[in-house]
């Protein structure tokens, strides 16, 4: 009898070890897994470099790359990671990572799925803890203020080209009714301003003067003032997709803020940029002043849940130019009239800015 | 002459060469195969913010239908050395790029090579 109570009374105790210990195998991995992580993925021709944040929800994993959200599936210590980007011709792909979770440190393969121009071979990636004064970029910094002045040429290093971004109601109500390509500005000549301006992989070029850089788009020939020496807008100033932007150099970064902004969309995609968005960049000078680093993150409650973060590198170029650019809406509206869609474009007059 | 021109349909490409893209490709083009034309260029548009060629088609039943051939931006094409005079009214080309969805006649330009064998690449920096 004795016996058959001391079996009892080990089976019920191994039960509520088996129960104590669940929970708490589940804490262990959602604090190993939870958090901000930098990514990085490298494939035989480039080095992309973006924010993770992953966060455990009531029964499951949710997860956030640059700001906008991507599939994610854990068990035990394997993990994937499914990404939408868009390539530099603006097909939208996946790209899908595999691998392994130890000791605070990811890492595993990667490979591109869905039809791009752009055609990556599988490669590697891994992910690390990010670091408090770490912003992903892989450069060091001068701890002065840098000679920037020059032409920059874009590279296609750093920039996940994140396609989806978190949206709030008010987001999502304006991309379902948005309409891809004739409602964008540029396609009609209009300037598309920040932060899409920022980001193109057009040629700028950057001259230093007291009080300011101007910077100079070769798309859209757009001049942009940072004002080093002012904080504000002059009185009566307006809005404009270039803003109001001011800078400053913190540990060895010009730190760019840009308000005063008008609605635009943020990519091709077309987010919507309100009036009330800010923007922050951050440019890094590389060691040899040959190589400009950015991340640009728009601050936009209004329209995102999280913030929208892009990441560009330009290489310095004294063999090249600003060509002029002149813009003729034409090649825009002529077909639409071809195709009979003139009525259509006019009806959605108000949807336009 | 002009009934030599033959319309040749390539599909599932594989194509490594990228051009800038200035508007949402993915709202009027695929990247699920590429196509190649011959034919002969009726219109020249080489502005921005892209610039245009209207090709003079003969497809595989003798009709002869006009294809809408998008290009990168001027200033693009130009740093590559393709110029406005780098394809002219009349030309007979040889042009490769990504169709428009839904069979619309509409063309992503890839390369296009000229009547004298030389090929004009619209691709994006390294």
């Amino acid at each position: 009898m004795n016996n058959i109570k001391s079996i009892k009374s080990l089976i019920v105790t191994l039960m509520l070890a088996l129960l104590i210990s669940i929970p708490m195998s589940l804490r262990a991995e959602t604090s190993d897994i939870e958090g901000r992580w930098i990514l990085s993925l490298q494939d035989d021709q480039r080095l992309l470099v973006g924010l993770l944040e992953i966060e455990k929800t009531a029964n499951d994993w949710q997860a956030f790359l640059e700001g906008g959200p991507v599939e994610i599936n854990i068990q035990k210590d394997h993990i994937e990671i499914i990404a939408d980007s868009r390539d530099v011709r603006g097909f939208v792909f996946n790209r899908r990572m595999t691998g392994k979770i130890k000791n605070n440190q990811m890492n595993g393969s990667y490979e591109q799925e869905g039809a791009a121009a752009q055609k990556e071979n599988p490669g590697t990636w891994s992910a690390v803890r990010e670091k408090n004064e770490d912003s992903g970029l892989t450069l060091t910094s001068s701890a002065t203020a840098g000679d920037i002045s020059g032409i920059w040429t874009a590279t296609q290093e750093l920039d996940f080209r994140k396609y989806t971004m978190s949206l709030t109601q008010s987001g999502k109500d304006w991309l379902e009714q948005y309409l891809p390509y004739y409602d964008q500005p540029d396609v009609r000549c209009t300037s598309i301003g920040l932060p899409a301006l920022a980001t193109y992989s057009f040629p700028f070029e950057i001259i230093s003067s007291d009080d300011r850089y101007t910077f100079l788009y070769e798309y859209q020939a757009k001049v942009r003032r940072i004002w080093m020496k002012k904080e504000s807008p002059s009185e009566f100033m307006p809005p404009s997709r270039m803003g109001f932007s001011v800078g400053s150099w913190v540990n060895g970064e010009l730190v760019i803020k840009t308000s005063l902004l008008d609605k635009t969309i943020r990519d091709f995609r077309g987010e919507l940029i309100s009036e009330d968005a800010t923007i922050e960049e951050r440019y890094s000078l590389s060691t040899d002043n040959q190589t400009l680093t950015a991340i640009i993150i728009v601050d936009d409650p209004e329209n995102y849940e999280r913030q929208p973060i892009r990441r560009r590198q330009w290489k310095r170029n004294a063999n090249t130019e600003i060509f002029p650019y002149t813009c003729d809406p034409d090649t825009f509206y002529l077909p639409m009239y071809e195709d009979g869609e003139f009525q259509m474009y006019i009806d959605r007059t108000p949807f336009r800015f | 002459m002009f009934r030599l021109i033959k319309l040749l349909m390539v599909l599932g490409c594989l194509i490594s060469d990228i051009s800038i893209a200035h508007h949402s490709f993915t709202a009027e083009f695929t990247a699920e195969r590429t196509v190649v034309l011959q034919g002969q260029v009726e219109e020249v548009w080489f502005r921005n913010p892209h610039v245009r060629y209207i090709l003079k088609v003969q497809n595989s039943e003798g009709v002869n239908e006009n294809w809408d051939l998008r290009g990168s931006p001027v200033v693009w094409l130009a740093r590559k050395g393709w110029t406005k005079d780098s394809i002219k009214v009349g030309d007979i080309i040889t042009a490769e790029g990504y169709p428009g969805h839904s069979n619309r006649k509409m063309l992503s330009i890839i390369r296009v090579t000229l009547p004298d064998g030389s090929m004009l690449v619209d691709r994006a920096p390294e």
